[in-house]
């Protein structure tokens, strides 16, 4: 067996799985993007009406620049906080059982429903919740904050807080990897802590860097139910405009929304995947 | 080798990090232990283990048990198959071979792709070719369709520290590709799977979006809270996420009490 | 004939009841074989969480004899399958709405209305499109009489038999206040666009729904008055949407509600002192001890109906089943379980019979509680002396203004929804 036909093979399982119920499904969606729609049914006329429809209704433009700014704003949160968290485990904590057991401290509220964990912020933020109870108990304010919940900021702290934890474990597994021999040289070479950190530990924790930042960006822009709930239905983003469209069984503009959206994703997966190539570290 | 300062900042960001992490979780165990006229929000009206009760004595949650069950079985099937099939896919996506590139984006729009849109994908698929959507079938494949691309990566970041040059020692040594697979690369491997393990179970125990649309006539226990939040209000809700998570730290407690156990004889 | 086995004595009594029942006409022809007993049937009833009990399931099979299974699930996703995986469903538990835009899909069957005993007792609203007195009801939206009665792909404008779906309960609905943090009586739907309550308004989050109860408070303010409010323009739809997104921007709405629960928790914990709610919302907060009110106000109602909906797929033995249950629903155990979160049975004399006296005079009568008036579950949620708000059964039915509906520009309804949404 050539090496070719042995690791085609040994991928020939996921290949199948994937093409089944990805690669089909998604060739349905798209094809439905293009096809008309009585209100009940498809039938296979093509059409540009759905695609003209979702482009030149100003409201595409308003949630895609909605969701980017959700993606980006919990992106930067969960990097700074996610490299901290997994720098302090890695270089400060030297007993490798107390390192182990606080990483694991770190995920075990990933063992609960999500679900569960996101309503249950709303008794904190709440008008009568428990930040707002405190303050005023305290003196601090004598009105409710009205902007705890049912806000962006509601929604991004949801996001951060059921999130980061996909930003810890690739960059913590990174971070793990690198030589400590390496950081010792630099600096006795003289090297001052800074400088470590950005010609030593930021490169070498890239591949973490760029797998956290995919987990985290797909999860945020996939999400409907974090920003209808959070925001008080406030406030929305392309999946969950599209989710509109689905339950009132308007299917043709949610899948060609759907088609724009896996294009924008995969073209910023595809570029943070040229900056960093994940498979390449493979070879060595 | 860092100053103090940085240290105790780290530790500070970190100790405030577990807190934000915790504070809602514990406000939620603690809340499932109000009192029987208590509602969901503070402050307590007595302690009570009503709610506990409540919910295997009152009809009105449906067939959580059956539920529970359902997530748990699905979540343990996904968990063998994302193993099984990512480490082999891993292993294969090593060298280039001709279809890798096609390959690799299709695991990277797997991932990206919305949830419910998989889940209209696939239940549309189905209903195209007369087939009825179950949730062992049309249910697993499509949680397999989250858990696979992560189970691809996660082994991609194993792959890297693990240096091929052992498997090559062990083919010279005589050793046959199968005795190469079990005696070398896999145990050298296994913490790696182990991760693998964890985020395919739990990636499939807590799958809501994907599974709305395919899982058939039976619901999985996400599909069944969150219908619940729809007729129940009461801290009943709070019990079964105090439940399902004690459960679910039990499995994985066990999971670990295995691992260290074969880990010993090893 | 003395060899016959039980299961083979079983289905000839069946045969015998459908000859009966359906009248020999139907059933001429072909023999019949059939191999299974009606024991052994499973019928899977989908339908909304305000309609889908397990206590119910249970009784029904008790009682029947055969296994009714329930799953939960919202509207727009039974609808849906309904549509897509038809063999998911034997019972399908639908708002009359709902039969506009998937009647003609043909996945279900049309239920032949002499096979349920209890039909003439059904309220002549469902059955004639009439008010109690005989006067006409409001049209505005879909009145379930419009889409009552099948005519191959669309509907009869007149009784014929063949029903689409058997109703089942209704409501008439409105805003539920606060009435301790209000301070001063509500009388109007105006009140829901009053910057009095800025910050304190919610909303429900369904496209469909939510527009029709700003239209009835943008009407009531007398900013525009529509043609009919369950079918609007695009002008309308615009106009209507201009005005929901300036208040938004002024801060008027505190939330939109996409499930029950938040909408319970919205009002018990004073995040909004008015807003759209359901019945069993406004006796779930109440149920906690705290004061709620599901208002009558001065324009009327948002009313709408369940029914059941009998799938395509059902034949034989199966079919047989599912109308003894159909049957079986309007007994009364059901309509009196759905009276105490505050919704109607189509069939009030049955319904009577089950629940007790003080209860019926409660609920149906808007009469002062005589006794502790107690939900679903055993929760006390009225104190003696207490009344509903809104008065009789006849009064609230009586003053529905619209009807839940599906609009022909429905599309282009949620694409303005999503800008609100997004402003």
């Amino acid at each position: 067996m050539t090496p070719n036909r042995m690791s085609q093979l040994s991928v020939l399982p996921f290949t199948t799985i994937l093409t089944v119920f990805t690669g089909l499904p998604l060739l349905m969606v798209v094809l439905l993007s293009f096809w008309t729609f009585d209100g009940l049914e498809y039938r296979p006329e093509f059409t540009l009406a759905n695609f003209a429809a979702v482009f030149s209704s100003p409201v595409t433009w308003k949630i895609f620049g909605n969701t980017l700014r959700y993606a980006a704003i919990t992106w930067a949160i969960t990097l700074v906080l996610g490299f901290a968290v997994s720098f302090y485990l890695v270089f400060h904590v030297r007993n490798l059982k107390l390192q182990i057991g606080l990483f694991l401290l770190c995920t075990i509220p990933f063992w609960t429903s999500t679900v569960i964990r996101m309503i249950s912020w709303i008794p904190f933020l709440g008008r009568e919740g428990l930040f707002n109870t405190g303050l005023m108990q305290l003196g601090l304010i004598d009105q409710p904050l009205e902007f705890l919940l049912f806000s962006d900021f509601a929604v991004i702290l949801t996001y951060v807080n059921l999130f980061t934890l996909f930003m810890i474990v690739p960059i913590f597994n990174a971070m793990a990897k690198i030589d400590k021999n390496v950081i010792e040289a630099a600096l006795d070479a003289g090297a001052t802590g800074f400088q470590i950190l950005r010609t030593i530990i930021i490169p070498l924790s890239r591949t973490g860097i760029a797998l956290g930042t995919i987990f985290v960006v797909t999860l945020v822009m996939g999400d409907f139910f974090v920003v209808r709930v959070m925001s008080g239905g406030q406030s929305s983003t392309v999946v969950s405009a599209m989710k509109n469209n689905i339950d009132q069984m308007y299917y043709p503009q949610a899948a060609a929304m759907a088609v724009l959206l896996i294009a924008v994703v995969l073209g910023m997966v595809a570029t943070i995947l040229r900056v960093v190539d994940v498979r390449a570290e493979l070879a060595k | 080798m860092q100053s103090k300062l940085t240290f105790w900042l780290l530790t500070a960001v970190f100790v405030l990090f577990i807190l934000f992490l915790y504070g809602p979780m514990i406000a939620i165990f603690i809340l499932s232990f109000q009192g029987p006229t208590g509602g969901m929000t503070f402050p307590l009206r007595g302690m009570s283990l009503h709610w506990f009760a409540d919910l295997f004595e009152s009809s009105r949650y449906g067939d959580l048990g059956g539920a529970f069950m359902r997530s748990i079985i699905l979540g343990l099937l996904a968990m063998v198959i994302t193993v099984t099939v990512s480490f082999f896919a891993g292993l294969g996506f090593r060298r280039k071979f001709r279809g890798s590139g096609v390959l690799f984006y299709l695991a990277i729009i797997s991932l990206v792709m919305p949830g419910v849109l998989t889940g209209l994908g696939i239940g549309t698929l189905f209903t195209t070719l007369g087939l009825r959507t179950n949730w062992l079938i049309s249910g697993l494949g499509a949680h397999l369709t989250w858990t696979l691309p992560f189970g691809l990566l996660i082994m991609f970041a194993v792959l890297n520290r693990f240096n091929g040059s052992w498997e090559e020692a062990a083919r010279d040594a005589g050793a046959k590709r199968t005795q190469v697979l079990t005696q070398v690369t896999l145990p050298i491997l296994f913490p790696g799977l182990i991760a693998v393990a964890l985020f395919g179970l739990t990636l499939s125990y807590d799958e809501f979006p994907r599974s709305l649309l395919t899982i058939g006539t039976k619901n999985t226990l996400p599909l069944q809270v969150a219908s619940l939040t729809s007729n129940v209000t009461t801290p009943a809700l709070y019990a079964i996420g105090t439940l399902t998570t004690a459960l679910s730290l039990l499995v994985i407690a066990a999971a670990f009490a295995a691992i260290a156990l074969t880990g010993r004889k090893r | 004939m003395h060899s016959e086995t039980n299961a083979a004595r079983v289905s000839r009594r069946t045969m015998l009841k459908t000859l009966a029942g359906a009248g020999a006409g139907s059933v001429l022809g072909a023999p019949m074989i059939w191999a299974q007993s009606l024991k052994d049937v499973t019928l899977m009833h989908v339908g909304p969480s305000y309609s889908i009990f397990e206590d119910i399931a249970a009784a029904a099979s008790a009682d029947l004899g055969f296994k009714v299974e329930m799953q939960n699930a919202w509207t727009d996703a039974i609808m849906a399958r309904v549509v897509s995986q038809p063999d998911t469903i034997d019972i399908a538990d639908l708002e009359f709405w709902a039969m506009q835009r998937i009647w003609r899909s043909q996945k279900l069957q049309a239920i032949d209305t002499a096979k349920i005993t209890n039909w003439d007792k059904i309220i002549p609203l469902f059955r004639e499109g009439r008010n109690f007195d005989g006067s006409d009801m409001s049209r505005q939206g879909t009145m379930p009489f419009e889409v009552q009665f099948a005519e191959g792909e669309g509907f009869a404008s007149a009784p014929n038999g063949r029903a689409t779906m058997m109703p089942t309960i209704f409501n008439a609905d409105t805003l539920g206040i606060r009435p301790d943090l209000i301070g001063r009586d509500v009388t109007s739907w105006a009140e829901l666009l009053n910057p009095e309550f800025k910050g304190k308004v919610a909303l429900i989050n369904v496209p469909q729904i939510g527009i029709m109860d700003a239209a009835m408070a943008i009407e009531a303010r007398g900013d525009l008055t529509y043609i009919d409010k369950g079918n609007m323009t695009r002008d309308e739809i615009d106009a209507t949407i201009a005005i929901l997104i300036k208040a938004k921007q002024d801060g008027q709405f505190r939330a939109f509600w996409s499930s029950f629960d938040e909408s319970v928790n919205f009002m018990a914990s004073g995040e909004a002192v008015i807003q759209s709610m359901w019945s069993p919302a406004v006796t779930a907060v109440r149920g906690r001890g705290i004061d709620c009110v599901y208002k009558g106000l001065k324009e009327g109602y948002r009313g709408w109906g369940n029914g059941l909906g009998l799938m395509s797929h059902l034949e034989g033995i199966k079919l047989e089943a599912a109308y003894e249950y159909l049957n079986w629903m309007l007994t009364g155990p059901y309509g009196a379980f759905v009276a105490r979160q505050g919704y109607y049975s189509s069939v009030p004399e049955t319904t009577k019979a089950s629940l007790s006296a003080e209860e019926w005079d409660y609920w149906y009568g808007g009469k002062p509680a005589a006794v502790e008036i107690k939900d679903p579950f055993g929760t006390v949620m009225e104190q003696p002396g207490r009344s509903r708000d809104g008065g009789s059964f006849e009064d609230r039915i009586g003053a529905i203004r619209c009807w839940n509906t599906t609009m022909d520009e429905g599309e282009y309804l949620v694409q303005r929804w999503n800008d609100f949404v997004a402003s």
